[in-house]
């Protein structure tokens, strides 16, 4: 099977690399996108690349970066790590690109991260959740312009201490980097809040059934759930428990990636009231992101999301950073992204130079009718957290 | 000490024997398709799971123009047999005579699948859509919660294999099919018109992929890439239960299901595909027939 979506790929990066080619013509800025266009993530990729596509569109027609029109080149990476080394192998030895972003899992942006300090190349994520990335696993190459697990946990913990205090929480994650590491941001954020942990269970990534863990999850009585698992393993989460009637007196709230605009229409009634602490939401009432939103839905008929959101952003970051750096060099532009200040649509992001992670305003969203509406705000400087990373 | 044993039955146990059978169910009624393609033409299908996904696509596409879900049941996999019949005398057959057939229609079937998967993607996009279940409600058995409609699974499921069986093996067509399955020349120079049963023995098998993918949407969803999700595990079924045989497919689907259904109360769930996969193994080295012997052979 793996020999499939291999050979799948190959095909797919063909024919991404057959559309990028005829779109610019002199000495363009070269940004390579390496996302998951098929899988459990590809919902996720495709917000990515509608978020980097409509910003680039927006950058090149008012002339570029430093008059150099920016050009996107995509790789399909599966949200599989192997995958994703190579393809970003790929990038920055053929491709010769300045710039890396679009990694969703992880475990890839992790791995990249490594291809790209091999390579002297710089890298964004604009989706992983992983503390780590920007704590105990930092890399001088690697910037995060979304918000982490820990950020999002703080800001949903504060939520859960006014709403349900002293809860009772069961936690349910993947199990992969991203889901021992939410879980664990979140138990942490929650307990000193007051709240009981009452039981934990990871379930692989692309579960089919969660049933199995219903058992342990009824036996341990929790008035709250939090989960992490993302895309379309939600859906079965959610539907499955609807299923054993098990939504029922339970308060379930998750990671920002848990429920999205993608997999909202086919979760249902299943997600009404789920609550999650999140960096973007398409309903922040700014004139900056009316326009935002406008713009992406005339492009993709479809609400912007927080993926799409910080993908857009990030291409103002890097063009804000080259500006300031009046250059495409790899140091140059790295002390340029030091405590960087630039304007999103959800406001104004920093990124702060010691962990290199993006600080920003958080929100707490609720699923109302089947719609994200903002119930909570929690400021950037409070929900950032310490500094954790010593390698530079 | 004897409640507490009888309790931990009830709410530990039970549901999760319970649970590994209708996923067990699921995955014999994918693996089912499998194994009669696989017994009779001695073509491993590779692009089964995909037909297993095109099978939820149409009855999606279907059940939005307002068709209800019990005569999707019957329509889909009607639907789906030309589409079987066809490949199998359009493709399939074009290869099947090479001395090279194992690896010509493992390709071939294979890359099938990859266009297949791609389809679903151009054509419904990337993002899961998911059925109404179409039994609400649940039951108590014996204090053991189950939603209907995973009780109906279980019946349903048992009713397709019982009906697959009786076609096989109690009717003149599934004479036929045995027959030419144990010696394709004897049987056709008995007028045993060989071709046709080939190709209606794929679409056979296509139809009951179809059939899974309607049954069990409504509870996994259905996404371009769905046809992965219980395809490891049917052949795994298929080929621990011994290729080609009925009776195997199913005893290895329920013996493997609560294998990994039960593993997961004690260890890491995440070992359960190891521990299946492990069987499978051991089950090459000591018994590479399989439980069961082939279709058609004694």
């Amino acid at each position: 099977m793996t020999y499939k979506t291999t050979i799948l790929a190959a095909l797919l990066s063909a024919t991404a690399l057959v559309s990028a080619q005829s779109v610019q013509a002199a000495d363009p800025i070269k940004i390579g996108v390496v996302t998951p266009l098929s899988g459990t993530y590809a919902g996720i990729g495709q917000q990515v690349r509608w978020g980097l596509d409509l910003a680039t569109k927006e950058v090149n027609a008012a002339g570029g970066i430093m008059g150099r029109p920016v050009e996107l080149i995509y790789e399909d990476e599966e949200a599989n790590p192997s995958v994703a080394v190579q393809k970003a192998d790929k990038l920055f030895q053929v491709n010769k690109v300045d710039f890396l972003t679009g990694t969703v899992n992880s475990g890839s942006t992790l791995a990249v991260g490594q291809v790209a300090e091999r390579a002297g190349k710089l890298i964004a994520t604009t989706v992983s959740f992983a503390d780590s990335i920007t704590a105990d696993k930092c890399s001088p190459n690697v910037f995060r312009v979304n918000a982490r697990a820990g950020q999002q946990s703080a800001a949903l913990a504060v939520w859960l201490s006014k709403e349900k205090p002293k809860a009772n929480v069961f936690y349910l994650g993947p199990d992969y980097e991203m889901g021992r590491s939410t879980v664990a941001a979140f138990k942490a954020s929650a307990e000193k809040v007051g709240a009981a942990s009452t039981g934990e269970v990871f379930a692989p990534l692309d579960s089919k059934d969660y049933t199995q863990y219903f058992g342990q999850m009824r036996a341990a009585k929790p008035q709250v759930l939090y989960t992490s698992v993302a895309g379309n393993d939600t859906v079965r989460l959610l539907t499955q428990m609807q299923e054993f009637g098990l939504l029922n007196n339970l308060t379930v709230v998750g990671a920002s990636g848990t429920v999205t605009a993608q997999n909202l229409p086919a979760i249902g009634k299943a997600a009404e009231g789920f609550v999650t602490g999140v960096g973007y939401s398409a309903e922040i009432d700014t004139p900056e992101n009316k326009k935002f939103v406008a713009a992406f839905k005339a492009a993709n008929k479809i609400d912007p999301d927080l993926y799409g959101a910080d993908s857009y952003g990030l291409i103002y970051a890097y063009k804000a950073a080259v500006e300031k750096a009046k250059s495409t060099e790899t140091d140059k532009v790295r002390t340029a992204f030091n405590d960087l200040k630039w304007q999103t649509p959800q406001g104004e992001k920093t990124l702060r130079a010691g962990d290199h992670q993006a600080v920003q305003t958080m929100y707490v969203v609720r699923v109302t009718g089947g719609k994200f509406s903002i119930v909570g705000q929690v400021a950037g400087t409070d929900a950032i957290g310490p500094d954790a990373c010593t390698r530079f | 000490m004897m409640t507490a044993a009888i309790e931990y039955f009830q709410f530990v146990l039970a549901p999760q024997i319970l649970i590994g059978l209708v996923l067990g169910v699921a995955v014999i009624l994918v693996a089912l398709g499998l194994t009669i393609i696989f017994g009779l033409l001695d073509v491993i299908n590779m692009s089964h799971g995909e037909f297993y996904a095109l099978g939820a696509f149409i009855a999606l596409a279907l059940a939005s123009v307002g068709l209800p879900f019990w005569l999707l049941l019957l329509l889909v996999p009607l639907i789906m047999l030309p589409v079987g019949y066809i490949v199998e005398r359009g493709l399939i057959q074009r290869v099947f005579h090479s001395g090279e057939r194992h690896v010509t229609t493992l390709l071939l079937t294979f890359g099938l699948g990859l266009v297949m998967e791609d389809a679903f993607r151009l054509v419904f996009g990337p993002n899961p859509q998911k059925p109404p279940v179409p039994i609400a409600g649940a039951i108590d058995v014996f204090g053991v919660f189950l939603p209907l409609y995973r009780l109906f699974l279980i019946l349903g499921g048992a009713a397709v294999v019982a009906l697959v069986a009786l076609v096989v093996y109690r009717t003149r067509l599934g004479a036929m099919v045995r027959a030419a399955a144990f010696d394709r020349h004897m049987a056709a120079s008995l007028g045993v018109p060989v071709q046709h049963v080939y190709a209606g023995a794929f679409a056979f098998g296509v139809a009951l992929a179809g059939l899974a993918g309607v049954m069990l949407a409504p509870i996994y969803s259905v996404f371009p890439t769905m046809g992965r999700d219980f395809i490891l595990m049917a052949f795994t079924v298929v080929i621990v239960g011994g290729m080609g045989s009925i009776a195997g497919v199913v005893v290895a689907g329920l013996l493997l299901t609560q294998v990994q259904a039960i593993s997961s109360l004690y260890i890491s769930p995440v070992w359960s595909d190891p521990i299946v996969f492990g069987i499978m193994v051991i089950m090459l080295m000591v018994r590479p027939q399989g439980l069961f012997g082939r279709l058609g052979h004694g």
